[in-house]
């Protein structure tokens, strides 16, 4: 079975980085996005923590490069196999023009470097819970 | 490549989903994932009873998220990984829906300006 690759998504968006990276890092912010309730210290090592519902996601921060980069762990909270946060969530933003390219990659998901399924199936559900209030 | 498995899935993730909204259930899924288990002895992790483990089991099973072998009188569980798939799916189709928010709101909050 070959890798899996991780996860991609990637926008435009009609505003400059510098408008769009704190979207990423100020709770007030993030939430018009991604989650009910946020808890973030955006900086390398602080919390990230959103709440979307009663499905908590919680990591930490990994990279803080404003406007350009960020990255943090994803992870589901309680788990004993896992601690929160053993999937990563980079984000690239890219200037064109007065816009913005968004690009996210979330690694860490299934099989990407196991061929054993027991990783992939905490990391994915550790993934889960924000993906499903979401839909 | 011996059959489109995870198209037939793909029609599954509600009831996968709706398994994996317990935490009990999402536990149980841990504990079984790679090695058989008897329902005794997942019961015997949890403090709920037998009874409920039980109807916990019958939901995975129902999704297909379990494997079910029998050996004399026990019946054993075993995670069966295919029923990922439609699920990592799910989260595939996450952040393009969620980057799609992040433009909607960057762009009400801050609406594009006439160049200056």
């Amino acid at each position: 079975m070959p890798p899996s690759p991780p996860v991609t998504a990637t926008t435009r968006i009609a505003a400059p980085p510098e408008v769009v990276f704190p979207y990423f890092t100020d709770p007030a912010l993030i939430v018009t996005w991604l989650g009910d309730r946020a808890d973030l210290n955006a900086q390398p090592g602080g919390v990230f923590a959103i709440d979307v519902g009663a499905s908590p996601a919680r990591g930490t921060y990994l990279t803080v490069e404003p406007p350009t980069r960020v990255a943090f762990t994803w992870g589901l909270p309680g788990s004993e196999t896992m601690p929160a946060g053993s999937t990563t969530v980079e984000v690239i933003l890219t200037a064109d023009g007065d816009e913005t390219i968004v690009s996210l990659t979330h690694h860490g998901l299934p099989d990407e470097d196991q061929p054993a399924h027991k990783k992939g199936w905490d990391t994915l559900l550790s993934a889960l819970p924000a993906a499903i209030k979401h839909r | 490549m011996p059959r489109p498995k995870s198209q037939a899935d793909a029609s599954a993730p509600d009831a996968v989903l709706r398994a994996l909204a317990d935490p009990h259930r999402r536990q149980i899924l841990r504990l079984v994932q790679g090695h058989e288990m008897a329902a005794g002895q997942i019961a015997a992790r949890f403090p709920l009873t037998q009874q409920a483990i039980s109807q916990h089991i019958a939901v995975l099973k129902q999704a297909g998220l379990l494997t079910e072998r029998r050996d004399g009188t026990r019946h054993l569980y075993t995670l069966r990984p295919e029923a990922l798939d439609p699920v990592r799916a799910l989260l595939a189709e996450f952040w393009p829906d969620a980057l799609a928010r992040l433009k909607d709101a960057v762009e009400r909050a801050h609406p594009p300006q006439e160049t200056r």
